[in-house]
């Protein structure tokens, strides 16, 4: 049952009125926060500060710190700016595949690793169907009824990836009927890379989304296109699903003028960002870069810098990506390794012009394309042109342009950028910042924030299912007995 | 300073391996490679502390059958445990890296040894071990001490809870190596798996556990102590004959002649016929096959001066006599119709048949090929996939016999056989081993089937599998062979036995008359020295001997060296041999020539031939020698030497010899003048193409195939 809870929290802002009874709870699935050096965690890190800044408890759930170092990594600076009193409830989980101490290996997983893997995503998608998490389940629906016995919680907010974080969110809510929202990010049933859909409304990951999503408070996703996907899945949900941009942080950008650029001593381009793209993608880039440093005076003893984690578990910092990188290194290229949060700012500050390299189309945005903006710094995209940061750069007056993967035109690209380094104005960088001002991430997510807040506290124990309003006890799902078995195992 | 060992299934990109070694590197450590590498594509730069370069396909290559089972990953432990510096790096390295997945086994394996080091796969994780051994008190001298020897106590208490428990760490944490070569840790050992009240799953699943470790300590001695002592202590009849069979079989492996090979065939064959009598014939045959394979394994007939068959063949084979599955097996099945005469009509229709041997049919098919009385046929059941399948199949052929001969695998071979038994008036099948087994599985039906066995195969299994009731003739090419063959297999001397006979090997002797120069009159020559059973020690001695009274005389050595890893026996014969010879080879006295397709050449300067073996069928060499004008010098074979049939009544008298000193004689006597020397290779000349050339014995072959063996 949904515990009781001060009837004097104001629901205008989210708020809870000043010094009357306890402060309303979060438990927030975030398993990402910081300090794992994720580019969620700067999203997920703004989401738990703004419920904290709206005097709300926060109670974080998300994994080992040490699970990351074989993963992404850790960035301890970034918990400089997590709030004191947040709570962060950190679970033994980490992903089994991306063990590197062959002692904890089994004698079989030795002898045919690819065996082993298959058969560990079979088994992870046997407990839910996310083939990578799907084993975390039942620890996760642990840990928030745990959470929430001993504190107990008045919204959810569950944040994917991973997935298998809605079943712990749909235990609590189905147990004690706490409502819960999701950040979907970029989508779960929205192939964000190709397009299309990822899976069939009845694949066992669609009965579960179905289930999820007539029963949140709020959907949240980073960009239109994947909001226009929800709203056409699920037009009942439709006015539920709110797009709530990455942005950046303040704090990353440098605030100083940008250097004086130097095309004798070498121009610096750079790229800040997980180095998760194709081999075949960097190397028309390098390709072009190479192009471009004969042809461009400007960019004769220019520099390109890539920071940023590459690989994971095993294949850490030594993939074919690293091996592209190093082969370039004659023609100026060089990688530098992940940069700290704490030295974002710095990193920009030692940069002329930025590649902003990414995957995927329309569905995809990113973070780091508004982080590049606000540098005020030239950018040269290598992207698809129907890709959602070409609507966020849409008008920046130092962006070259989107031209996919045409290498010709990214030689042309790259000289462009090399000529607007020496050529830009301090209006028009200052211009350049002003179009980025909206999109500090402090400004989206306090207003994605407080509309969540004040909708979970307005009347949490009715719900609204498909426009009709119902109780949890009476009614937890839309879905009939079949697809319950066959969705939801234990 | 730490040292890392690096470990590559597959080639690794030569940018990440030089940034990976760079990357060690900075962190202090000393960096050795072993694995699948091209030593021309390592990048320039890079700056490694030790490399052992093996193919860059270790992970795909299969050059045997055992290999082409494995998985990746145990192709490249199986080639990378053999290189003795990558044990020796895995045993002292502090952090031991996969690079790729497929050296992730390699890795484990290692790992299961040195227990002080750290184990990662991929460089990122070995950089953060470096840099986290960095941040951990350095073992002192004597922790290194307990890392790599863990104290008796330690390993009695271990060992206690390992028997009750047995987690795999724990058992690896006492095999280690040092233990596992030392008579403590070997007695603690067998006190451990010979505990009471421990479950037959438990104590051999520690034994498995332990045997490895011996094995890891290059103790296959140890291994089957280990094994025997368990299998003393397992209730179950069946499992204990396993492992007994199973300690046999390491020592084997290892080419050393077990200890107890009776004890293990006794049972094994025990709960064979147990089972047989249970008409679980799959198990019985499984059974029945191991202890086949154990008794006729090649080490203890074949890799050695001696054979216990030959030494007392009714006392070895005496196991398999009283065993009901192998009787079961061995029991004649007959034909239903007799063997139609050849056709009198129309050319005899001829399948001659092998098992990828046809080095002695050669002759004999060009002979019938161009014959107009025969028509051949020949099979090559090694080079046809279908036939392949169903003749080296030894497991499912005594299922096949012990079952009544009712099994889909008897179907299928009667599917495949019966239409060259349906074209055949004659199927000729050389050699007496699979081949022979498979033709006589199926009822020939009028086919009249001839067999010929010469000499290795009596020292095999195959005579036990073989059903000489479906055999009409069974040729031999020398007498010793067939008593040999006769004692060892009773029905072969009873009143339905196949009709018997002695052939020599057809070999065209009229090529290997070549004029000798004078000079060859002092040089002995041997021609094939790859097996023990060729005993050229012997020779050598003869040599010796005979340098001392003149050191005119020399020795050349035709043919390749054997091989030293199929046996013990083997690898220190070859020891003892090169030892022998070494001084004679750096003198000139004795040159070894290698293998070579000219053995007429190469006789051309041999003016002594020697046949030195402990047996031999028919010792085609010295034959082709004697062919030549070489003076022949044999000894008296001792597998057969006092036999009624031996050495003495296959050649003519005087060529055979007891002893060096009387070889000396005859050789000084024979060679005393150009004249006597070559008179008396004249002699041999003439008495080898009278009795062997194949002008002569080609007409015991077509008595053989083409009269009416009625008449």
């Amino acid at each position: 049952m949904t515990q009781s809870l001060d009837v004097s929290t104001s629901s205008a802002n989210g708020r809870p009125a000043a010094g009357r009874g306890r402060r309303p709870h979060l438990i927030y699935l975030a398993i990402g926060f910081p300090p794992a050096a994720k580019s969620c965690a700067y999203r997920m890190r703004e989401t738990a500060n703004q419920f904290r800044r709206i005097g709300w408890d926060v109670t974080v759930v998300t994994i080992a710190a040490a699970s990351w170092e074989r993963d992404s990594g850790l960035d301890y600076s970034l918990l400089e700016q997590v709030d004191p009193e947040i709570k962060v409830v950190e679970l033994p989980l980490a992903r089994e595949d991306l063990e590197t101490d062959v002692r904890k290996f089994s004698e079989e997983r030795a002898l045919r690793p690819a065996k082993w893997l298959t058969s560990l995503r079979k088994r992870e998608k046997r407990i839910f169907p996310e083939p990578v998490f799907g084993s975390w389940r039942g620890t996760l629906e642990r840990a928030v009824l745990d959470v929430h016995r001993q504190h107990p919680a008045d919204l959810l907010l569950a944040s994917c990836v991973p997935y298998v974080n809605l079943a712990a969110a749909w235990k609590l809510w189905e147990t004690h009927g706490v409502p819960y929202a999701v950040d979907f990010r970029d989508g779960w049933s929205v192939d964000v890379v190709n397009g299309g859909q990822a899976f069939t409304p009845d694949s066992e990951a669609g009965v579960w989304e179905r289930r999820i999503l007539d029963h949140c408070q709020s959907l949240w996703v980073v960009n239109d296109p994947i909001a226009d996907h929800y709203r056409e899945r699920y037009p009942h949900v439709a006015d539920r699903v709110h797009v709530v941009r990455n942005g950046y942080d303040k704090d990353s950008v440098p605030m100083i003028r940008p250097r004086d650029p130097d095309p004798e001593a070498g121009l610096a381009f750079g790229y800040l960002g997980t180095v998760n793209y194709t081999t075949h993608q960097l190397r028309v880039v390098l390709d072009a870069w190479r192009e471009a440093r004969k042809q461009e005076p400007l960019l004769r003893n220019a520099r390109f810098e890539i920071r940023g984690h590459i690989g994971a578990g095993a294949n850490r910092e030594a993939n074919g990506l690293t091996e592209l990188i190093r082969e370039a290194a004659a023609d100026g290229v060089s990688f530098g390794g992940p940069v700290r949060k704490a030295e974002v700012a710095e990193t920009y500050g030692a940069w002329d012009a930025l590649v902003l390299i990414l995957i995927g189309g329309r569905y995809v945005t990113s973070g780091k394309v508004y982080e590049y903006m606000a540098t005020g710094l030239p950018i040269v995209s290598v992207h698809e042109v129907d890709h959602d940061a070409s609507r966020v750069l849409d008008g920046h007056p130092l962006w070259t342009g989107a031209c996919g993967l045409d290498e010709l035109r990214l030689v042309d690209s790259f000289r462009a950028a090399a000529r607007m380094v020496v050529e830009a104005t301090d209006e028009q960088r200052a211009g350049v910042r002003h179009h980025a001002d909206p999109f500090t991430r402090e400004t989206l997510m306090q207003q994605a924030v407080e509309q969540l807040a004040a909708h979970a506290l307005a009347a949490p124990r009715d719900l609204p299912v498909n426009g009709a309003v119902v109780h949890p006890s009476d009614e937890p799902s839309t879905m009939d007995e079949t697809e319950r078995a066959g969705g939801v195992r234990a | 300073m730490s040292d890392v060992l690096l470990v590559a299934g597959v080639a690794p990109q030569p940018g990440i391996l030089a940034t990976a070694v760079q990357r060690l590197r900075e962190t202090g450590a000393r960096v050795h490679l072993v694995g699948a590498v091209d030593p021309d594509e390592l990048a320039e730069d890079l700056r490694l502390d030790g490399l052992c370069a093996l193919p860059v396909d270790i992970a795909k290559d299969t050059p045997t059958r055992v290999a082409a089972r494995q998985v990746p990953g145990e192709r490249v432990w199986s080639r990378i445990r053999r290189e003795p510096w990558a044990r020796e790096q895995a045993r002292t390295a502090d952090v031991l890296v996969a690079l790729d997945a497929h050296a992730i086994y390699t890795v484990w394996r290692f790992a299961q040894r040195n227990r002080a080091a750290d184990a990662r796969y991929g460089i990122q994780a070995a950089v953060q071990a470096l840099t986290e051994r960095k941040d951990r008190p350095t073992a002192g001298p004597l922790q290194r001490l307990a890392n790599g020897i863990p104290s008796t106590t330690a390993v009695k208490q271990s060992v206690n809870r390992l028997i009750n428990a047995a987690p795999r760490a724990a058992v690896n944490a006492v095999t280690a190596r040092p233990i596992m070569r030392s008579k403590a840790g070997t007695q603690l050992w067998l006190t451990a798996v010979k505990a009471p009240k421990v479950p037959d799953s438990l104590r051999t699943k520690v034994a498995h556990q332990v045997a490895k470790g011996m094995a890891w300590a290059d103790r296959p001695d140890g291994e089957a102590l280990i094994l025997t002592a368990t299998a003393s202590k397992l209730r179950k009849p069946t499992a204990r004959a396993r492992m007994l069979g199973e300690a046999a079989s390491r020592e084997l492996k290892a080419g050393m002649p077990p200890r107890d090979l009776a004890g293990a065939v006794n049972a094994l064959l025990k709960v064979a016929d147990q089972r047989h009598r249970a008409d679980e014939n799959g198990a019985a045959a499984d059974l029945l096959n191991r202890a086949m394979t154990l008794a006729f394994d090649r080490v203890l007939h074949i890799d050695q001066l001696t054979s216990p068959l030959a030494e007392d063949p009714e006392g070895f084979i005496a196991p398999f006599r009283r065993s009901l599955a192998a009787t079961t097996v061995a029991s004649p099945r007959g034909r239903r119709q007799p063997a139609a005469p050849p056709p009198t009509d129309r050319p005899l229709r001829l399948l001659i048949a092998t098992s990828a041997n046809d080095n002695f049919l050669k002759l004999i098919r060009s002979y019938y090929d161009a014959h107009p009385r025969v028509e051949v046929r020949f099979v090559d059941l090694a080079a046809n996939a279908a036939l392949k399948s169903v003749t080296w199949a030894s497991k499912p052929m005594l299922e096949h016999r012990l079952s009544a001969d009712s099994t889909p695998y008897g179907e299928k071979a009667e599917e495949r056989l019966r239409p060259y038994l349906d074209w055949a008036d004659t199927v000729f099948v050389d050699w007496c081993v699979a081949p022979a087994a498979l033709f006589t599985m199926v009822d020939p039906g009028t086919t009249r089937v001839i067999v010929r066995l010469h000499s290795y195969e009596a020292l095999s299994r195959w005579p036990y599998m073989v059903d000489f009731s479906r055999i009409d003739d069974l040729v031999f090419v020398a007498n010793h062979i067939r008593d040999l063959t006769t004692t060892l297999v009773p029905y072969l001397k009873g009143p339905d036995a196949p009709r018997m006979h002695v052939l020599d090997n057809a070999m065209d002797l009229r090529g290997f008359q070549i004029d000798k120069p004078a000079d060859a009159r002092f040089q002995l020559g041997m021609v094939g020295i790859s097996q023990v059973a060729k005993d050229p020690r012997w020779a050598i001695e003869v040599l010796r001997l005979l340098r001392e009274r003149d050191d005119r005389y020399r020795m050349l050595l035709v043919g390749g060296d054997m091989n030293p890893d199929v046996s013990v026996a083997s690898r220190e014969y070859l020891e003892a041999f090169n030892g022998d010879v070494r001084e004679l080879e750096a003198s000139g006295a004795v040159r070894r020539l290698g293998a070579t397709d000219d053995v007429p050449k190469m006789l051309s300067d041999i003016g002594v031939i020697i046949s030195s073996s402990v047996r031999e069928g028919c010792h085609c060499g010295l034959m082709e020698g004697a062919a030549s004008g070489a003076v022949p010098v044999v000894r008296d074979w001792p597998f057969f030497a006092g036999r009624p049939n031996s050495a003495r009544t296959l050649y003519p008298e005087g060529w055979v010899i007891g002893s060096p000193e009387e070889a000396v004689e005859r050789i000084l006597r024979t060679t005393g003048t150009e004249e006597s020397w070559r008179a008396a290779g004249r002699e041999a000349s003439t008495y080898a193409l009278r009795e062997w050339d194949w002008s002569v014995v080609q007409h015991h072959f077509d008595r053989l195939l083409l009269d009416d063996p009625r008449s």
